[in-house]
């Protein structure tokens, strides 16, 4: 039977977040809080595992007590446990930090076959929490997953590679990180959500995981975000005329003149 | 008094407008095009939602959920297709949850459970071709016959009545004026669905005529008792104008939002159309409207949860979210101008479906007789 274990983290919803105008900054308040897009996914491939190769699947999040509801969303769509990794002096971590904490929460809850992660997140978009994982807990990554077959002690990956599809034999534990390239993610039924929200969920302090303030939180991180910038792109606006022949000819001395053709 | 939502109707409300923007909202032009009813794959997915027992028991197959996450389940449909809504919300709440409230145990066990998951789609019918707002002048007859009960009449607008496998019937039974209640199974020998309706909008919900000529229904198919049909009827459609309100707002607020995004990228003048006060104002009384509904429905379906009257409120619910959707569809499309008049845009169907929530269910005439009555029982003798 596989153990599966999924990271997940809750992101502000960017359809919803705002770009100050009068220096760049983003805007979070009132935005509200959803599951980063890509972990949706992971949650998915650890659970059609589970039920195309019969398993349990444990979720694991970082963060303040509100990304609580990531966990509850993860077990509506059928995770069989939930570990929130919570506590004040985790906050301000980087990348490197948060997979450091997580690394330790997964030590310390059990021995997994397959950890499932996102490529990246919506907000940070660094993608490095696979990679730290990877090191951490001294297992092999493979990114931008088409599919996922278990046989016996492996797993058979398609990943792309380009153009192209490879397919890998990787003997388990494997770390595995996914994207909307991969599936595509079930809703979980208004009966399964009203049911995980009944559901227990472990929470983990520093006390649980071990190390000491300064190992974590903004004193711990060797990285930290100075400055959000957008950027803006001023539109050329060209309206060609003529008929179609001479639109074309006209297009292409445009497209010639900027070397995107070059012949 | 805490008027925000819990975790809980978050989720609810996220889960809902994921699947219907994901799984619904493609099929929402072609329906309204065509007529033609959602494919069954699409109705399956929804059984696997859980949107045909929303609030059924979650041992039956339900999700067990409270009036206010039913009313935002049927706001998040609505607002990417109303004809979905509609049929959702009339199996749920005028079908499926009288059979709950009033059925007996093995009307739950035998009929509840196809309801609640799919298998069979619901609906209820008081309306006839000579009987609509006097629905006391229903011409539909229940003759009794041995253990059983002969049915012969015309039903007209009928929500769910081409698609619909068990239906909610008020017939006039044996002598005295008594209104009863009979659940009819399609198959049954006599049942007929008569024409389908070429309608306005909610185009893709198979509303049709049903042809009774004497079916024969069971004595085990009477819901209550002959005695109690006027009074199951009047409950389930208190129940019902929650889920309308709920479908009324959830047009309004696709037709706010569209409209409002356009008035942010439209220019004229040398600005954002939205920057005129004649637009924003528009947009202001709009927004107002709809989270006066969102309020009034709430009221309404708190209320029912908590097993208190609710049938001024639940009236006034629809009467409020019904005309706020009307208005704020026809401002939309005024908004958007010539482009909300073609069918390119779904700000026209919006207008076109927006229509029938002053009508089904109780017209709003008939909510301001409800409220109004109410209103002088309050204030002195009536």
């Amino acid at each position: 039977m596989l153990n599966i274990a999924v990271c997940v983290k809750q992101v502000p919803d960017t359809g919803k977040v705002r770009i100050d105008p009068a220096d760049g900054t983003l805007v979070r308040e009132g935005a509200g809080a959803m599951m980063n897009p890509d972990d949706l996914h992971a949650v998915e491939a650890a659970i059609d595992l589970k039920e195309r190769f019969s398993g349990t699947v444990t979720v694991f999040t970082m963060g303040p007590p509100a990304a609580r509801e990531v966990l509850i969303q993860a077990m509506a769509m059928g995770a069989d446990r939930a570990v929130l990794v919570s506590d004040p002096v985790f906050a301000g971590s980087d990348t490197l930090v948060t997979g450091r904490i997580l690394s330790l929460a997964i030590g310390k809850t059990g021995t997994f076959d397959i950890i499932i992660t996102g490529v990246e997140s919506i907000d940070g978009n660094t993608g490095s929490v696979g990679y730290q994982l990877s090191e951490f807990l001294d297992m092999p990554l493979l990114t931008r997953i088409h599919s996922i077959e278990v046989a016996g002690k492996c797993v058979l990956v398609e990943r792309i590679y380009g153009h192209e599809y490879q397919k890998i034999e990787v003997d388990l534990p494997v770390l595995l990180a996914v994207n909307r390239q991969t599936n595509t993610h079930r809703h979980p039924g208004l009966a399964a959500v009203n049911l995980a929200f009944e559901k227990e969920i472990q929470v983990l302090t520093m006390k649980e995981i071990g190390g000491s303030a300064d190992d974590y939180g903004i004193k711990g991180s060797p990285t930290m975000v100075v400055n959000y910038e957008s950027i803006s792109h001023k539109r050329d606006r060209v309206v060609l005329s003529g008929s179609l022949d001479e639109k074309v000819d006209a297009f292409m001395d445009v497209i010639r003149k900027h070397g995107i053709l070059r012949y | 008094m805490d008027l925000s939502y819990t975790p809980k109707q978050k989720m609810i409300r996220d889960t809902s407008r994921a699947f219907s923007r994901d799984v619904l909202q493609e099929y929402s032009t072609e329906m309204d095009r065509t007529g033609s009813p959602l494919p069954q794959n699409v109705m399956d997915k929804m059984a696997e939602m859980n949107f045909w027992g929303i609030q059924a028991p979650i041992e039956m197959g339900g999700a067990g959920l409270d009036s206010v996450s039913y009313s935002i389940v049927i706001e998040e449909i609505s607002r990417v297709s109303a004809a979905t809504g509609l049929a959702v919300t009339v199996h749920n709440s005028v079908c499926l949850a009288p059979i709950l409230l009033f059925g007996t145990e093995e009307q739950k066990e035998r009929l509840g459970r196809d309801l609640v998951t799919g298998a069979r789609i619901g609906g209820f019918t008081v309306t006839e071709p000579n009987a609509g707002s006097d629905a006391a002048s229903i011409q539909t007859r229940a003759e009794k016959k041995g253990g059983s009960w002969a049915l012969t009449g015309q039903k007209a607008f009928v929500t769910n009545g081409g698609t619909g496998g068990i239906f909610l019937v008020a017939a006039r039974a044996g002598h005295g004026g008594n209104t009863g209640v009979f659940i009819v199974e399609k198959g049954m020998p006599g049942f007929e669905v008569g024409k389908i309706e070429d309608m306005m909008g909610m185009r893709g919900n198979m509303v049709s005529e049903l042809i009774l000529n004497d079916v024969e229904v069971p004595e085990r198919n009477l819901l209550g008792s002959v005695e109690d049909g006027f009074r199951i009827s009047m409950k389930a459609l208190d129940t019902g104008r929650i889920g309308i309100a709920s479908q009324a707002l959830g047009i309004g607020m696709a037709a706010y939002e569209a409209a409002a995004e356009y008035a942010t990228q439209r220019r004229q003048f040398g600005r954002s159309i939205g920057k005129f006060q004649g637009i924003s104002f528009k947009l202001a009384e709009m927004k107002t409207a709809l989270d006066a509904s969102r309020f009034l429905i709430y009221r309404a379906a708190s209320l029912r949860d908590r097993g208190l009257p609710f049938s001024a409120e639940s009236a006034m619910c629809k009467l409020h979210a019904s005309t706020a959707a009307m208005d704020v569809c026809r401002e939309a499309l005024q908004i958007f101008g010539g482009y909300g008049y073609v069918r390119d845009l779904p700000v026209e169907r919006y207008f076109r479906d927006a229509k029938i929530t002053e009508i089904y269910e109780g017209t709003s005439e008939v909510m301001k007789i409800i409220v109004g009555n109410a209103i002088l029982r309050e204030f002195g003798k009536y």
